[in-house]
């Protein structure tokens, strides 16, 4: 039988005032079980505690309710006093008889008062079903975690190392200091930040109790109060800091320049930075977002951003390097490559993209024009000998990358010269046979054994020789037939071969009439060698219309230069002849119906639409075929007649032997053709070393995001000089290349897509080898007992309050920009200038509560700190000149510290800035200056300042992601993602996560000796945790009657914290079992238990339910 | 504002967000309707389906279940499996004879006292506006 206890509160009027107490201790007399019943002015003060431990004691109470204030405020106060009369504290249940009653419901005594007996009713319900727990007792870690390397969290990792205690201090950028690091000058004592914040640092980075993790965040977190268990990302930083000494090299080389985060985007810093002088720690971090879209578009996956970087800065030896370090067809691809990184060039969505494939010929060129090194030969590290078969592009290309891993290479060609297509089959106007032997050479001064006239008719053949693995890549070289009459009548070409004849210098006669059929680059370039053999009358005949035609759009619009004539919708049905010769072509119209599986709309005849064409020749190029006839026996083929391979190792039916290019795709074009060479290579690698040839393929590559494109000037790319039409003769090229300028320029516009470049010239002047560009990120697990939060805040950004000119006008700056102005180290070596000229301002005006108590233009709250630092902007203004004039246009001008901080705002004035207060209408330039117009409040008059600075005072908010951050650590955040406090004044360090404290601007806007303060009472509250011996977890978890249990273990699905395992009984039936030491109570398991066999302690069913039944 | 008819109102408020988003609404001293009664569980998770039809059984006009935002559960996803079931039981209701608008479920933080001040009026005005409700 319970014996229960009802002690109400009055709070002074607090409940009182609304609650007719005496009617509800009548009320509550009458209750059930209830043997005393007692009302206090003040229960939580010492007389009312001693008075319900007297009740206790006297009238044996063995339940007690109080009705008082909210249970977040004093169930522990109450508790240990129910506690302290031999009562077990969960005996205890409270009614909230002022926040949720007498609080909300002022003059509606009569409401209330039921309210309030309601409340009571249903709490001596509940507590009559409340059982004795023990809170069990665990163990701490003694090493506490920070978050957030600004002065707050720097305040609190050295007040808890100092103690002798291990920290981890986490910050996410790569130097700790925060924002304090970027003010020149602290107000209101006018010390320079820099001074008193450096040497704070370096005790950090140097103390032996702290373990600082920078360019790190928090990705998991798990456990309880003295127990919690972390999960820290230690993003890549591409240099090993355990080498790194410093030196800054790598920045010197890196060609990547972008606008300083840290001296808010006045300066500049390279993709390989150190944010600023004193940084700590004093290592430097690439700065690399991923692959940038012209590699990742480019199917072998060139470098293009690398070369480009390169040829910016004039290192065009180096930049070629890059570029070989994928493929060595600089010239050849420069000239034929259809360039896909072109379309995805992000430069391209601000004009026009760059002009990747002409800056890539440059290349080749002027390794050409300055005299061209040896290559040195590759060390052949390896035994097992290659053999390639065919040396087209992508033999050579697989050639190029088995030899640069020390492979023997030998490539087997029928022709008497390399170079497959690219030499026979490209005309020699496109693309000179000069750079194809040039780049067929530097392969075989690498290493690369070239056989020709060596056909390979039997693989076995070549097994014998000791080769050890084949690749085939000898292409798709016969032309397809059309299947029409006249076909073989004399006259009648075929696209390679005409090409190959005269590639190969055979004189071929054509009359002066010439048909072409089909719409490729190889039609495109047969009518192209037609003309220049002095071919009057050409026509391309192609069946489609010219948005499906496949040639390159360049060339097809060059050889319309050349007056040659497209008969678009058209197909030859005969070749007509006479006497065995041919006199023309009857074709018939086309029209064009639904897509078919290219995405090419399929082209129907109409019908009686006939005509004739009067020609001396056709030449046919309506594609090409694999030639079985010259590849070896028993290998499998597709239905479409080319070779069958595994698509991710392109390995054929044959054991050991590859096959790449078009011999597999079908006819394709040449970078294609490089992308399967390369990919054999690896295969061929693999397949050597003997590992699994498919783990890891395709490559998944970690494409850009974005691009910032702010501030780019739109700019035309620069055009390829061509010849002059009336010069085009056989073999001389078309395109003529850039010049050094052009390139240097055209390259200039490149946006540096992925920052760093990945163009590899750090590595090379890093004299203590640190720098690694394969790094990962790396998850570091660590086992912490406390966490103090410190994620600070940032500026507002002031380039979205168009409405003060901000993003607008260049003389707009954020008070954070004047700041690094100010800053000797800053970005214009401590000068103010108006960032539009360079010069230095006469007339400056502030504008105050930019984004800060004003709901239209931002937040609500006041950001604290701003009257304060405009005031110390001004004087120091006048320091640096004093002719300076600066007005503040203020909201009202707050000093909210008190003491000095009052005088401060005099001493502005008596320095000679003008106060106003006032509202802004506009900001406008007139003839360079700016104009700033509005309404003096105090005066009525409108103002219009003429100003050569208009600086915006921004407002603070908190860090980005940040709730990101508290949602992971499961703490508390107001609507503006502020932390939210325990209690806002009795425990503004703390939060309602036990064990997890927080400190500085991630609370509310506060200032430098505010956030001192708050990362030392955070501090304080750790080494309170850690002076304990143990601490008492929570006994309000869930528990499971086995007896009830059907082992289903729905409550193991549905758990977030793995608490529940399963266990098998003697009997053999499997039940959940819950681990109280992980357990956190929240009870989900209980509601989704069918049997109804888990009971969470605290919170039982009947607990819950009784209280249901009381109202 | 006078209600024609005061409906009873049970709402089973999460410890971390919604219970102190009820406690900021009293620490602010903002006013709402009395017919309230609020009951505490550790989270939204823990609400059963069965002690919402037990409150209508005793005679409640409202449920209210209230728990921290998505994203922002203290106990990472307790408030989901309040998201699912409570859907489900809202469409089950309407069989029962209970107008599903009886039944709400809304997120509201420790910060949000004006929101939960808001909600209530606003339910209340609604279950008021709906009448007494039929014997189950």
């Amino acid at each position: 039988m319970a014996r229960i206890g009802v002690f109400l509160c009055h709070c002074g009027s607090n409940i009182a005032g609304s609650v007719n107490i005496p009617e509800v201790v009548e009320a509550v007399k009458k209750l059930p079980q209830v043997v005393h019943v007692e009302d206090n002015k003040f229960t939580c003060s010492d007389p009312g505690q001693a008075s319900i431990q007297q009740a206790i004691t006297e009238q044996r109470l063995n339940r007690v309710v109080i009705g008082a204030c909210s249970p977040r405020m004093h169930e522990t106060t109450f508790r240990r006093t129910v506690a302290g009369a031999g009562l077990n504290p969960y005996l205890l249940e409270i009614a909230n008889l002022r926040e949720h009653c007498s609080w909300v419901h002022p003059d509606q005594v009569k409401e209330a008062t039921a309210k309030a007996i309601d409340l009571v009713r249903k709490a001596v319900a509940r507590v009559a079903w409340q059982e004795s727990l023990t809170p069990r007792q665990v163990g701490i870690t003694r090493r506490a975690l920070v978050i957030g390397g600004g002065i707050a969290g720097i305040q609190s990792s050295l007040d808890v190392a100092d103690a002798g205690y291990e920290v981890i201090l986490v910050e996410r950028e790569p130097s700790i200091g925060g924002h304090m690091a970027q003010l020149d000058k602290t107000f209101p004592t006018l010390d320079c930040s820099a001074c008193i914040l450096t040497p704070k640092m370096t005790t950090v980075g140097q103390h032996p109790n702290i373990r600082l993790m920078s360019y790190s965040e928090i990705v998991d977190i798990s456990g309880f109060i003295g127990n919690f268990k972390v999960k820290i990302k230690k993003k890549a930083r591409y240099i090993d800091v355990s080498k790194c000494t410093g030196c800054g090299e790598c920045a010197k080389v890196c060609p990547v320049e972008l606008n300083s985060e840290f001296d808010e985007n006045l300066g500049k810093r390279k993709a390989a930075y150190i944010p600023f002088p004193q940084a700590i720690p004093n290592k430097y971090t690439i700065d690399k977002r991923g692959y940038p879209p012209c590699r990742v578009a480019c199917p072998a996956g060139v470098n293009a951003q690398g070369y480009i970087a390169l040829i910016s800065q004039g290192k065009f030896r180096e930049a070629l390097e890059v570029l070989r370090r994928t493929m060595p067809f600089a010239g050849v691809c420069g000239r034929v490559c259809i360039h896909p990184c072109e379309r995805d060039c992000e430069r391209g969505k601000v004009d026009q993209p760059i002009a990747i494939r002409a800056l890539k010929r440059f290349m080749a060129d002027y390794e050409l024009k300055v005299g061209k090194e040896k290559a040195t030969p590759v060390e052949r590290t390896k035994e097992e000998k290659v053999a390639i078969v065919g040396s087209g592009p992508a033999g050579l290309a697989c050639a190029y990358d088995l030899v640069k891993q020390g492979y023997p290479v030998t490539v087997f060609e029928a022709a008497p010269e390399a170079g497959g297509l690219l030499r026979y089959g490209i005309p020699e106007y496109r693309l000179p046979k000069e750079v194809v032997a040039n780049e067929i050479s530097y392969i075989q001064d690498l290493g690369v054994d070239i056989k020709t006239n060596a056909p390979v008719k039997n693989l076995t053949e070549i097994f014998d020789q000791g080769y050890k693995a084949i690749f085939l890549a000898t292409g798709a070289g016969i032309s397809q037939k059309m299947g029409i009459p006249g076909e073989d009548t004399p006259g009648v070409l075929h696209a390679l071969d005409f090409l190959r004849q005269v590639n190969f210098g055979t004189k071929v006669s054509l009359g002066s009439k010439v048909a072409v059929v089909g719409g490729g680059n190889a039609a495109v370039d047969a009518a192209r060698i037609a003309r220049r053999r002095g071919v009057n009358e050409i026509t391309i005949v192609y069946r489609r219309s010219r948005a499906e035609m496949p040639a390159i759009p360049s060339e097809i619009e060059e050889m319309e230069q050349e007056g040659i004539k497209i008969q678009f919708l058209a197909t030859p049905g005969e070749v007509l002849s006479e006497a065995n010769r041919v006199t023309g072509i009857r074709c018939v119209r086309m029209e064009l119906g639904a897509p078919d599986a290219s995405g090419r709309r399929r082209p129907a005849p109409v019908k009686g639409s006939e005509f004739t064409v009067d020609v001396d020749n056709v030449i046919i190029a309506v594609g090409q075929g694999v030639d079985k006839a010259t590849l070896p026996q028993d290998l499998a083929y597709t239905n479409l007649g080319t070779l069958s391979v595994d698509p991710l190792t392109l390995q054929t039916n044959i054991d050991g032997v590859f096959a790449g290019g078009d011999v597999v795709s079908g006819p394709a074009d040449v970078i294609t053709c490089i992308a399967g060479g390369k990919e054999a290579a690896i295969s061929i690698d693999r397949y050597l070393r003997g590992v699994d040839m498919k783990e890891g393929r395709p490559e998944i590559v970690k494409r850009v995001k974005e691009v910032s494109k702010e501030g780019v000037k739109p700019e035309a790319r620069h055009s390829m000089p061509t010849l002059e039409l009336g010069r085009r003769k056989e073999f001389d090229e078309v395109e003529l290349g850039f010049d050094e300028k052009t390139a240097i320029a055209e390259a200039q516009r490149c946006l540096n897509c992925a920052v760093c470049s990945d163009c590899r010239e750090c590595e090379k002047v890093c004299e203590a080898k640190a720098i690694d560009h394969e790094m990962q990120d790396e998850i570091v697990e660590a086992d912490v007992g406390a966490i103090v939060v410190a994620t600070g805040a940032k500026a507002l950004d002031h380039t979205q309050f168009g409405i003060y000119g901000g993003g607008i006008h260049s003389d707009v700056v954020s008070s954070l920009q004047l700041e690094r102005m100010m800053s000797a180290a800053g970005p214009t070596g401590g000068e103010v200038v108006r960032p539009s000229n360079g010069a230095h301002p006469k007339e400056v005006v502030f504008i105050s509560c930019v984004g800060s108590r004003d709901e239209r233009t931002g937040d609500g709250y006041c950001s604290k700190v701003c009257c304060m630092y405009m005031a110390k902007q001004t004087i120091m203004l006048k320091e640096h000149a004093p002719e300076t004039h600066s007005y503040i246009i203020y909201t009202d001008a707050r000093g909210p510290g008190g003491k000095i901080f009052e005088d401060f705002l005099t001493r502005a004035e008596k320095a000679g800035t003008t106060y106003m207060r006032g509202q802004i209408d506009s900001v406008s330039q007139q003839d360079g200056r700016l104009s700033v117009s509005g309404q003096d409040f105090l005066t009525g008059a409108a103002f219009n300042i003429p100003a050569d600075l208009v600086v915006l005072a921004t407002g603070l908010m908190p860090s980005e992601d940040a709730a990101n951050l508290f949602q992971i650590l499961h703490i508390s955040y107001d609507a503006k993602n502020y932390l939210l406090q325990a209690h806002p004044k009795l425990r503004p360090v703390e939060t309602a996560m036990d064990g997890i404290f927080i400190a500085g601007c991630a609370v509310a806007p506060t200032d430098i000796p505010e956030s001192v303060a708050q990362g030392g009472a955070a501090a304080q509250y750790v080494l309170k945790l850690f002076s304990q011996e143990a601490i008492e977890a929570e006994p309000m978890t869930s528990i499971v009657d086995i007896s009830r249990c059907t082992g289903c273990l729905l409550c193991r699905q549905v758990c977030p914290f793995q608490a529940v395992e399963s266990e098998t009984l003697r009997d053999g039936r499997t039940v959940a079992s819950i681990n109280a030491s992980v357990c956190k109570g929240c009870g989900i398991c209980v509601v989704a238990c069918r049997p109804g066999a888990i009971k969470l302690r605290g919170f039982s069913d009947q607990q819950i339910l009784a209280e249901v039944m009381a109202l | 504002m006078k209600l024609e008819y005061q409906p009873k109102v049970i709402g089973f408020l999460c410890n971390w967000c919604s219970y102190a988003g009820a406690d900021m609404a009293g620490t602010s001293r903002m006013c709402y309707p009395q017919n309230i009664r609020i009951i505490r569980v550790p989270c939204s998770g823990r609400v059963d389906p069965l002690f919402v039809l037990k409150c209508f059984q005793r005679g409640a006009d409202g449920v209210l279940i209230s728990g921290c935002h998505p994203g922002d559960c203290h106990y990472t996803e307790g408030n989901y499996h309040t998201r699912r079931r409570f859907a489900l039981l809202r469409d089950f209701l309407d069989y029962l004879g209970i107008a599903k608008e009886r039944l709400r479920v809304e997120w509201v933080s420790a910060s949000e006292g004006q929101r939960f001040a808001e909600i209530l009026s606003d339910f209340t005005t609604e279950l008021a506006n709906l009448g007494p409700r039929s014997k189950v």
